[in-house]
């Protein structure tokens, strides 16, 4: 499953921002738009990389889909940074 | 179908053993992973405190938490880090690692090295780093100091 959201929290001993909810799968809208260049770029890759350009696509698709469940959250100095993929 | 199950439909096919008998194979077949691996985990779940648990799942994060206090790390306030990474995502990471080109394996190694990681990239294969990965799943780190305050380091699968 690809990541549909991203939840970032910032928070400092002065200010902090609210838990931000970004729309990643808004993100698929410029991604189709550049698909072509993108593919590009891909079969560059893989020119470079001596291997198939649906192998390269499938190890980018494994991390994409990966990434959600992801959850980062570091407390120093009275600084927060919180970061989920959902 | 794996080997078991085709074993027990193959000797049906046969005649050597009755459907009843069969189906009490397959059922016992069935349960039986359950039991093995729970078996297999005990020390896994006993760690966690969670010896009850019947069934083994496959690990599905690494986490690791990591809780330091002020005097530990010299910085103004506890220290705080809990990182869940899915599993799914380390072995994605892995694979990404067979993009690098080979005239850059060099430079790597000798960067490793330079930062005291005798390791030779070349030499890594990615179905070596699957099996790594696949064995984080048994993995789990505890530390606890207790110095001049507590630092918690606790690396695990879950």
């Amino acid at each position: 499953m690809i990541p549909n959201f991203a939840v970032i929290g910032i928070q400092t001993p002065h200010w902090q921002t609210p838990r931000l909810w970004l729309p990643l799968f808004l993100l698929w809208i410029p991604v189709i738009l550049l698909s072509p260049i993108i593919f590009l770029i891909l079969v560059a890759l893989a020119i470079a990389c001596r291997m198939t350009i649906w192998r390269i696509i499938a190890i980018f698709w494994g991390i994409l889909s990966g990434l959600p469940g992801t959850h980062v959250h570091v407390r120093a100095e009275g600084n927060q940074v919180l970061v989920r993929i959902l | 179908m794996n080997e078991n199950r085709r074993q027990i439909l193959e000797m049906l096919a046969a005649g050597k053993i009755t459907a009843d008998e069969a189906e009490r194979l397959i059922a016992a077949l069935e349960s039986g992973p359950a039991t093995i691996v729970s078996e297999h985990s005990g020390s896994t779940a006993s760690a966690n405190g969670n010896t009850g648990a019947a069934v083994k799942t496959r690990a599905k994060y690494l986490r690791v938490l990591v809780e330091a206090p002020q005097e530990m790390t010299g910085l103004k306030g506890p220290t705080s880090v809990n990182v869940r990474v899915p599993m799914q995502l380390l072995r994605a990471g892995v694979r990404l690692a067979s993009l690098i080109p080979v005239q850059a394996h060099q430079q790597l190694d000798e960067a490793l090295n330079r930062h005291g990681v005798p390791l030779t990239l070349s030499q890594i294969k990615p179905e070596n780093l699957e099996e790594l990965i696949d064995h984080l799943e048994d993995l789990t780190v505890d530390v606890d100091t207790t110095d001049e305050g507590t630092t918690k380091v606790r690396v695990f699968c879950e």
